[in-house]
């Protein structure tokens, strides 16, 4: 059974369609990579799962919410809301609260907005840490860490909601190699304990090894779905081939 | 209206205004703040009393100048100087026309300089004008340290109480008021009026200092003072503006208004003085006085007073730290007004500031629109006349008007430097505050605003700061706070110097530790994150 589901998931910015109708689903503890060439509409989508941004047509339904277009903006933000506390997302610059250390980061949504006491909530944060490996920066401030420490507190910081799926936009797109090593060793690790992710991403390697199915998104549709022997193999798609092309031109 | 807080001596005085052929100044009511003057006041008087020795003669400079300026403040000033009806550019009254008389035995014009009432012989000294005449009464303290004329008129004062109200007359206020309070009489800082309340009102009367006189009888006809005390020939003058008023019972006290002069100016004095005598002795001076209504029996003494029956007895008061030892706690006192009300009104201001600001990022459209407007109208009027609009329209009580137009008036400003602030907050912070599931209020509150408050800290200290001394501008709603009580101090006793130091020092005192609070808590911050949450 879908967790996620896209169905003719349509945006506009102004006259620019960006997305243009697209369908698209991932089963409960699947890992579905979405590649395709920059401003094809990849991230837009992934933004569209959890409020960030708005769409004109279609809808979308995460584990049982549905958010369509002609709802009132009461209801809107009430299934957000239930949709963000289910569904994590990782960004592509961190964006870790600069004005509260690595442990504040993790408990502030677990104790404001689920309610948990700082001691449960300080007890689940100092297990998440440890499990990305950075339970010795508990008290640093996020801009004396790594760029890849960082991600790994604000994978950590999704996870303190106990998430059904979380989102990642570009994760390691803002990393150095070596950086992008921890990182994506982190998200293998999640992808083997059965959590649901779906990762926009350009690291095809991660794609390649770790996913369970492969999206190509491009000109605001995805062209194409598959697992990926088959995606990076045997693409029946053009725009694959040709994105394909690039990367290993790269 | 008044304009307090509008005019520096220097733009006062440096562009003297001519009654004839320059257009007068428009009434200044911009928020410059009046301790500005303080110091340039200071500053011209160390600089104006080194040179009194290279002084060429004073008659001989006005007759080659070719006018006579005298100091003079158009505001609430009728039937003395006021703007005139006919030609509002150009001033009339019963001692324009007087000056000019007298100019004219001298051979030259006379010109009108305007200055706050209260501080006209601080222009005097910073050597602006030649002369001050505006009902100028003749004191000791004043008659030791300038020049004077013969008397040119014998002022009484005149109580105005309301037409409904128990006052009757000046011997009213002998008795209590039936609550048990005090009775509230109104007079014009400084003059005759506040010495005469202040020392012969008796233990039943609060003497409220006023910027103007005018300012004392709308408040009076308003209800928020019980009655007030005018000399004479304003509360004739005055009496048909202010129908709920009425005169109550005979003038009481007497003295005389002369015109003052820098020591050192005898020639010019004494050829002013001669000038007076002439009015006098001609029947001009009556048939002037006459116009204007204030003639009275009392008037016929002018003709055997002169100089010589003005003489000065008794020692001189004391100057220099004994001069502020015997002030400080006055001093302290209106210093502890301003500390009052700026540490009431600014953590209303940035309460309010925020809210605004808030509401005009993220509020629904009206309110974005309505908050828009609340900015522009607090920020683009002058406190002053916010603080009079809660005063006299509202009749709100002195601290509360005070404390809330500051407050409100600062609220437009921090709301602006709050937006600055919440807006360069990036993106990703909000966005990664909903994804986290909290509510946009919450996420305001927990990730957004603990951000911009570092932000603004600088900005905010700074406004802090100078409200400490904007507080300044209350007096013109009779709360006599640091700068009021420096000028009326420094008027009544002579000690400009003494007092614009110990002024100072005091708005230091307050200022200093504020600042190093405000460096503290950055440097705390700072170490908390200085990269303002760009963290790519």
């Amino acid at each position: 059974m879908s967790m996620i589901e896209a169905k003719g998931l349509v945006k506009r910015h102004g006259t620019v369609e960006v997305l243009k109708g697209l369908n698209f689903s991932v089963d409960r503890g699947e890992v579905a990579a979405v590649i395709g060439p920059s401003g094809g509409g990849k991230s837009t989508f992934l933004r569209c799962m959890n409020g960030l941004e708005r769409f004109q047509g279609g809808t979308i339904a995460v584990d049982g919410v549905t958010l369509h277009v002609e709802m009132r903006a009461s209801d809107r933000s009430h299934c957000l809301r239930q949709i963000c506390r289910r569904v994590g997302m990782v960004f592509q610059s961190f964006n870790l609260f600069p004005h509260q250390n690595v442990l504040r980061n993790v408990i502030e949504a677990p104790v404001h907005v689920l309610g948990l006491s700082e001691a449960e909530a300080i007890e689940r944060a100092r297990r998440l840490l440890d499990r990305v490996g950075l339970l010795d920066k508990l008290n640093a401030m996020p801009q004396a860490l790594s760029g890849g420490q960082q991600q790994r507190v604000a994978i950590a910081r999704a996870l303190a909601m106990e998430p059904q799926a979380i989102l990642f936009d570009e994760p390691t797109s803002a990393l150095d190699p070596r950086m992008t090593g921890e990182v994506l060793a982190v998200m293998t690790d999640l992808a083997h304990d059965g959590l649901t992710m779906i990762v926009v991403t350009h690291a095809m390697k991660f794609a390649r090894q770790v996913a369970n199915t492969v999206h190509v998104i491009d000109g605001g549709l995805v062209v194409e779905s598959g697992p990926p022997e088959q995606i990076f193999e045997d693409p029946r798609e053009e725009a694959t081939r040709l994105l394909l092309a690039e990367v290993v031109a790269a | 209206m008044e304009a307090d807080a509008g005019s520096s001596p220097l733009d006062e005085t440096g562009n003297s205004l001519h009654s004839g052929d320059s257009p007068a100044k428009a009434p200044a009511f911009a928020s410059r703040p009046p301790h500005l003057r303080l110091f340039v006041g200071v500053a011209l008087l160390t600089l104006s009393a080194c040179d009194h020795s290279s002084d060429v003669d004073a008659l001989a400079r006005v007759k080659t100048v070719g006018a006579l300026v005298y100091g003079s403040d158009k505001e609430g000033g009728g039937p003395y100087i006021f703007p005139d009806p006919e030609a509002p550019r150009d001033v009339t009254g019963f001692e324009v026309e007087m000056m000019r008389s007298v100019a004219k035995t001298l051979g030259v014009r006379a010109e009108f300089s305007q200055g706050q009432w209260d501080r006209l012989l601080q222009n005097l000294d910073s050597r602006h004008v030649d002369l001050v005449v505006n009902g100028y009464e003749w004191t000791e303290t004043r008659a030791r340290d300038y020049l004077f004329t013969r008397p040119y008129y014998v002022y009484r004062l005149q109580l105005m109480v309301p037409k409904i109200g128990p006052l009757a007359s000046w011997n009213s206020l002998k008795s209590p008021r039936n609550d048990g309070r005090k009775w509230r009489v109104g007079v014009l800082v400084a003059s005759s009026a506040d010495v005469f309340a202040a020392e012969q009102g008796g233990e039943y009367v609060e003497v409220v200092r006023f910027d103007g006189a005018t300012d004392a009888m709308t408040a009076a006809s308003h209800g928020q003072i019980d009655a007030t005390l005018q000399d004479l020939p304003a509360a004739t003058f005055y009496r048909a503006r202010f129908p709920a008023l009425r005169l109550a019972g005979e003038p009481v006290g007497r003295g005389f208004y002369v015109m003052f002069f820098r020591k050192g100016d005898e020639t010019l004095r004494d050829a002013v003085d001669a000038g007076i005598g002439t009015m006098i002795a001609s029947g001009d001076l009556q048939r002037l006085y006459e116009r204007y209504g204030i003639w009275n029996d009392a008037q016929t003494e002018l003709a055997s007073l002169s100089i010589g029956s003005l003489n000065v007895s008794g020692a001189a008061g004391p100057t220099g730290l004994k001069l502020l030892d015997r002030y400080l706690p006055l001093m302290l006192e209106a210093a502890l007004v301003t500390f009052g009300l700026s540490v009431t009104a600014m953590p209303l201001a940035m309460m309010i500031g925020l809210a605004v600001a808030l509401g005009r990022l993220y509020g629904p459209l009206p309110l974005k629109w309505l908050l828009t407007a609340y900015v522009e109208l607090l920020r683009g009027t002058p406190l002053m006349l916010q603080l009079y609009v809660l005063f006299y329209l509202l009749n709100l009580s002195a601290w509360q008007a005070g404390i809330l137009g500051l407050a409100v008036n600062y609220s437009a400003y921090e709301a602006e430097i709050y937006r600055a602030g919440l807006q360069a907050i990036p993106t990703g912070q909000m966005e990664a505050a909903l994804a986290l599931g909290m509510s946009r209020g919450l996420a305001l509150r927990r990730v957004i605003v603990p951000q911009a408050v570092r932000i603004v800290i600088p900005p905010v200290t700074n406004d802090f700061i100078a409200m400490f001394k904007d507080t300044s501008v209350c007096s013109v709603i009779t709360l006599i706070e640091l700068t009021k009580q420096y000028s009326i101090l420094a008027n009544s006793t002579g000690g400009v110097l003494e007092f614009a130091l110990a002024a100072s020092v005091l708005y230091l005192a307050m200022s200093l530790p504020l600042s190093w609070f405000s460096r503290w808590s950055e440097r705390r911050l700072a170490g908390l994150g200085s990269k303002g949450g760009v963290l790519a």
